[in-house]
């Protein structure tokens, strides 16, 4: 005979340190959570890529960086590569 | 004489100066009435209910204005039409507030006549005492270039709830002559609402207090240290955003590199990653290692610090991004949600370093072990939420809702006619009834967002007498779950002293998370710091932005509401200037308190509201500033030097928690004597016992009893009778008991004076043996004097009231309160309806008894149509009466009639029944000796001494011994004296100057037994007790538990709709339950035809028909007694089970689950 649970219940806390993102949008194909990162520590590189479109981008990183690094790092070349056409 | 006489010339010499100083000083045999003279002083100024009134008074003159001023002006435009080619030039509209006004409590009939409301009223009428709230608006026109402005006098916005008693309530500053004219009673404190005609009092409660550092050790988690900084912007309507600075623990955390030691890491808000505390620097425009080091070490020679944060220095970074949109992004935390308190302007990069800066220098210190940790628990630490904070909390968003609405309902206007009147936009409803609403349930809130506010903030104020009153308008609660294991924060804290009663707390969940004001707490509301910020500038404080890094090593921080805000020199000369300046009452409040912490070289000021804090007598040079003086001014009563004229005076002053930590205190100006414990005292405690709350208060010699009683009394003396309210007998109140005789103390404390406990007693002076006699007063019964009980002792009155009203007049189903007739209503119990008037009301003075009718009402049936229901057309009417208890009877003491908010007709009957005390009624001492009265015996059978005194209690021995409650023998024995005496008895508890043998010395004097035995012989055979006997008066409570609302047996009776169980409680004649753990007992004998009854026969048994073929319940009708299964097309082939009518139930909704329970049977084999 299980008790009912109380319907008063408290909304989940949100946490003050979350995990980052790893999935992001494409800035060329617009799919949402597509691309993709690989941190290769070693070489001190990122490459990102886009399964849907197959666009990639490549950037160095440093042993702080956090795949959301490469990605504005990707956005930012984008932004750039738009401001000098 | 044995001195030669150059000796005594000097001798005499010496006195005379002693005494020319001492002739203003309070000598220790004055001392105790003049400390009383003081406390009285205060409570006759401040009463016991002052936080919530002054925090009542705060929020209305203070907090409201500020709302409506500071809310942004309502800015609206027309729309564009794009008629023509051309650009158009839009009107705009600009609509800003100014000045509020608050009127007396109005009430607005029906009809629209304003009438000014009194309390009583209200509560009679079930109506709001409530005030009309007014708003000068400035609506501003501007069409191309032509600015209109306009100005709207006094529009009303709203109705506020007055709290009683306070500035705003109709009986402020009444006399007692004039408020029991209105029928108020002159004692009630007020410091409550009357929210449609029930009172409600706002609970304070207790929160973290915020803007200040707290450096928190963790044992085995991700991190070592947590310093965390809870800000939080006063007076705005923005949530705390804190903001952590963490010490990664050795080894743990993310596991990588940990060789370099324990990184310092940063948590801010909205950014969810941890950061280095470098990049937060570098992040707010330091970006040298140099620079940032000195915000965090201010001594570069300190090479243990430098160590520490070495390892911090090497890992930095620029902050991610280059993105303008990320750049802004970030730059936007920084400024408006980190450290909001420091800044939320632009260019506090500054500001907010040195005080991020200050908390890792404080983790730091913490982490090499230089600066204690902070407590949670410190009650200097935490901040109570009164009536006005939590209000003012309320009418924000509620003032923010009518913003919201007003500019929807101007748009629209304007979109439909190109202006807007304003009287029409503004929606009154929105602050009446979110206010009403929140006081009316308890949920803090929004009422959509019912279930994520706070509950329980506002309560009925508890009315069964009138000490329960008193304490539960001084109650304070935090809201920390009461599942939590955690025992901390539920224990009494050192710091706690004086602020908070040790004894009063409830017993159970809640214990020590519920709490009690002491007597002379008093709850700060809060006041500017800007004139305090002004005099620290002129004072030569050098400001934090302007001050070299350097410098602050060897300066004292000092900071304003946790603010850092500049650093001084001579931090020595300032203190006592900043005091001085709060003993005049000059430019610094005397409720702001000024701690100087020497050793961390820190001044902290804080003039926010919610800080518990209590009055101390000032001690300068070993001597108190109370002089012989200030008491005969205060003594005479024409001179009107008061509480206020001590505060201004410089002789006492507001100390709180945490500055109490930074005063050297005295118990008893007599240990100011030179050569005592300490010569540096500061300040002197006024009297210790003042360190009690309301109701352990009333216990006498409450320092002689184990600690636990006392808090068993004070939670039993909220349910003794007495008279809870001189003005009862106009009063309406669902419950009430009022004591016949009431008595007050003959042994009292001098707290009880100012609790009204002599005016208002719940309570008689019983006497009292303390013997084994008959055996009728084992395990906490207690023996009672049938012939004092026929003569009154504890009689007592019970009222209970019912109420009914009218509803929907004129229209389908009205509800009318008329007089029910067999012919016409359908539904009528069987029960005497002739008893009501033809008003359908029963009249004053009418004997009812369970059952009876004592409201008539009639709901009407809508009409229905159809021919074929004759019931439908006979019946125009469903009767809808109340009827009493079942279980109570009485005499109608009242029948009030009126008209509700709504104009309808409202009833409300008082019905009156006596209740003299029989067996199992519960009385107890006021020690926490409850019992229940075991055996009555009339006189002639009790115990009597040679004087011929019979008692009117006899307790058990054994209810002592275990139970150490030796104030009540000292109770005993000091009543005993005083009713010799002929004087009322002191039991002020630590109080050295009365004690059991002053008490028995002179009790023999009156020839009595030095302590309080005596012979007593037996009432039934006249033989000589064999020992003698404790015998005294000692003061009895009658509890409000008492058989007759208790007792209790069915046999067969109502049962549930929903699965034909027996019902549950009293009330509705229900049944006893057989619980699982009963089952399980029975079960353990093997009783299977007992467990059988109890659960089935006699609780829900029924029948179901089984098709044998599917196992399903088929379709039974049993007047052709033809069964049938659809789905098998089985006629025959049917089973009769017995299952419980619950079993039925679940199959059911199991089959609507698309479950099929099937019930297979089988022929018995045999």
């Amino acid at each position: 005979m299980g008790k009912r649970k109380s319907k008063r219940k408290p909304p989940p806390k949100s946490r003050a340190v979350e995990p980052l993102e790893t999935q992001f949008n494409c800035p060329f194909c617009n799919h949402e959570r597509v691309c993709e990162v690989k941190m290769d520590r070693e070489k001190n590189v990122g490459f990102i890529s886009c399964r849907v479109c197959l666009e990639d981008f490549q950037t160095n990183i440093n042993y702080l960086s956090e795949p959301i690094d490469v990605y504005s790092d990707w956005v930012d070349a984008c932004e750039s590569a738009n401001a000098a056409a | 004489m044995m001195y030669d006489d150059e000796e005594e010339e000097e001798m005499e010499h010496m006195e005379d100066e002693a005494e020319e100083i001492d002739i203003d000083e309070i000598t220790s045999e004055q001392w105790q009435e003049a400390c009383w003279v003081v406390i009285s002083a205060y409570f006759d100024e401040k009463g016991l209910v002052r936080q919530q009134l002054d925090s009542f008074d705060e929020f209305v003159q203070m907090n409201v204005q500020r709302i409506v001023e500071d809310s942004p002006p309502v800015e609206l435009q027309s729309e564009v039409q794009h008629l023509q080619g051309d650009l158009e030039n839009p009107t705009k509209f600009s609509l800003k507030f100014n000045q509020i006004y608050l009127s007396k409590p109005t009430h607005w009939e029906k009809d629209g006549a304003p009438m000014p409301m009194m309390p009583n009223e209200a509560r009679l009428r079930n109506l709001t005492y409530s005030s009309p709230l007014y708003v000068d608006i400035t609506k501003q026109i501007q069409q191309d270039d032509d600015v209109t402005e306009k100005t709207y006098e006094k529009v009303f916005v709203g109705k506020v709830p007055v709290m009683l008693r306070s500035s705003y309530c109709m009986l402020s500053n009444m006399t007692d002559r004039d408020l029991t004219e209105l029928n108020e009673c002159p004692l009630d404190p007020g410091g409550y609402f009357v929210i449609n005609g029930s009172e409600k009092v706002l609970i304070a409660q207790e929160k973290m207090a915020t803007n200040t550092v707290y450096v928190f050790s963790m044992k085995d988690g991700k991190y070592a240290f947590k310093t965390e900084c809870r800000s939080c912007l006063e007076n705005s309507s923005r949530p705390t955003s804190t903001m952590w600075v963490n010490m990664m623990s050795r080894g743990g955390g993310s596991g990588k590199k940990t060789a370099m030691g324990q990184r310092i890491i940063a948590i801010l808000p909205y950014i969810k990653q941890e950061i280095p505390v470098m990049i937060v620097f570098r992040a707010l425009g330091f970006v040298s290692d140099r620079d940032i080091l000195e915000h965090i070490i201010y001594d570069f020679e300190d090479p243990e610090m430098m160590e520490m944060v070495k390892a911090v220095a090497r890992r930095s970074l620029r902050y991610p991004g280059t993105k303008q949109q990320r750049i802004k992004y970030a730059r936007e935390i920084l400024q408006k949600e980190l450290l909001p308190h420091v800044g939320v302007s632009e260019h506090c990069e500054t500001k907010k370093a040195f005080f991020i800066g200050y908390m890792v220098h404080r983790l730091l210190l913490a982490a090499l072990g230089r600066r204690e940790l902070d407590d949670r628990d410190h009650i200097g630490n935490k901040r109570l939420d009164l009536a006005g904070p939590l209000l003012a909390f309320l009418f924000r968003a509620l003032f923010r809702n009518l913003l919201k609405e007003m500019r929807l309902t101007a748009q629209k206007y304007i979109n439909k006619n190109g202006d807007f009147a304003l009287e029409v936009c503004v929606k009154t409803s929105t602050i009446t009834r979110g206010l009403a609403y929140s006081l009316a349930t308890g949920n803090w809130g929004d009422q959509k967002k019912a279930h994520q506010s706070r509950a329980g903030v506002s309560q009925v104020l508890n009315r069964l007498t009138y000490t329960a009153t008193l304490s539960h308008l001084r109650r304070a609660n935090s809201p920390i779950g009461r599942e939590g294991k955690l025992a901390k924060p539920r224990q009494l804290h050192n710091t706690q002293w004086g602020m908070v009663c040790p004894a009063e707390t409830p017993e159970g969940q809640a214990v020590g998370l519920v709490k009690n004001l002491a007597l002379m707490a008093y709850i700060s509301v809060g006041s500017l710091p800007e004139p305090i910020l002004e005099f620290l500038e002129e004072w030569s404080m050098e400001n934090l932005e302007e001050v070299s890094p350097s410098a602050i090593a060897d300066a004292t921080k000092i900071f304003v509401n946790g603010a850092w805000v500049g650093i001084h020199r001579d931090p020595d000369h300032l203190m006592s200037t900043l005091k001085k300046l709060r003993r005049q009452m000059d430019i610094i409040v005397s409720e702001v308190s000024m701690v100087r912490d020497i050793r961390d070289r820190e001044i902290r000021i804080y003039t926010d509201a919610g800080r518990v804090c209590r009055p101390l007598l000032i001690v300068e040079n070993q001597r108190l500033a109370l002089k012989a003086t200030h008491i005969n001014r205060l003594k005479d009563t024409e001179n009107k030097f008061s509480w206020s004229d001590l505060v201004a005076g410089g002789v006492v002053e507001l100390i709180d928690a945490m500055e109490e930590e930074t005063v050297m205190l005295a118990m008893m100006p007599d240990d100011l004597k030179v050569g005592g414990y300490c010569d540096t005292y500061t300040h002197c405690e006024i009297h210790p016992a003042m360190i009690l709350g309301v109701c352990a208060s009333i216990i006498p010699f409450p320092d002689h009893n184990q600690s636990p009683r006392n808090t068993y009394q004070s939670a039993m003396g909220k349910q003794a009778m007495g008279v809870y309210t001189t003005n009862f007998h106009v009063r309406m109140d669902t419950l009430a008991h009022v004591l016949y005789y009431p008595q007050k103390p003959l042994v009292t404390t001098r707290s009880m004076e100012y609790l009204r406990f002599n005016e208002l007693p719940a309570g008689i002076n019983a006497i009292v043996a303390i013997l084994s006699y008959s055996g009728y007063n084992q395990e906490d019964s207690v023996i009672m004097n049938n012939s004092a009980i026929d003569r009154g002792l504890f009689r007592s009155v019970f009222y209970r009231s019912y109420r009914d009203n009218e509803a929907n007049v004129d229209n389908p189903n009205e509800e009318l309160i008329e007089k029910p007739t067999r012919d016409k209503c359908s539904g009528m119990r069987h029960a005497l309806y002739e008893k009501l008037d033809d008003d359908g009301i029963i009249s004053p003075g009418m004997r009812v008894s369970g059952d009876d009718v004592i409201i008539g009402k009639t709901v009407a049936l809508p009409e229905i149509d159809d021919d074929l229901d004759a019931q439908g057309k006979k019946y125009s009417k469903r009767d809808s009466s109340t009827f009493l208890r079942s279980s109570e009877t009485g005499i109608v003491d009242q029948v009030m009639m009126s008209l509700n908010n709504d104009g309808n007709k409202f009833v409300k009957i008082r019905v009156r029944s006596v209740r003299s005390p029989q067996i199992g009624d519960k009385f107890a001492s006021r020690h926490g000796q409850k019992g229940t009265m075991g055996i009555m015996y009339r006189q002639e059978d009790m115990p009597f001494t040679c004087e011929g005194l019979t008692p009117d209690i006899i307790i058990n021995p054994h209810a002592v011994p275990s139970r150490m409650t030796i104030g009540h023998l000292i109770e005993c024995l000091q009543g005993k004296l005083s009713a010799n005496k002929g004087e009322i008895g002191d039991a002020t508890p630590f109080n050295d100057t009365v004690n059991v043998q002053k008490i028995s010395n002179l009790l023999q004097e009156y020839g009595y037994h030095l302590r309080g035995n005596e012979v007593m012989y037996n009432g039934h055979t006249g033989g000589k007790l064999t020992t003698q006997i404790f015998f005294g008066p000692t003061y009895y409570q009658r509890l409000k538990h008492m058989v007759d609302d208790k007792i209790h047996s069915r046999a067969r009776g109502p049962i549930q709709m929903m699965n034909r169980q027996p019902m549950e409680g009293r009330a509705r004649d229900g049944g006893l339950r057989f619980g699982e753990m009963e089952r399980d007992c029975q079960i353990s004998h093997g009783a299977t035809q007992f467990l059988r009854e109890r659960l089935f026969e006699v609780s829900d048994p029924y029948h179901v028909y089984i098709c044998n073929n599917c196992g399903l319940i088929v379709v039974a009708n049993l007047r052709t007694n033809s069964f049938e299964c659809k789905a098998c097309r089985n006629k025959t082939q049917v089973s009769a089970v017995r299952i419980p009518y619950a079993c039925k139930l679940l199959f059911q909704e199991l089959m609507s689950m698309s479950i099929a329970p099937r019930l297979m049977v089988q022929a018995a084999t045999n």
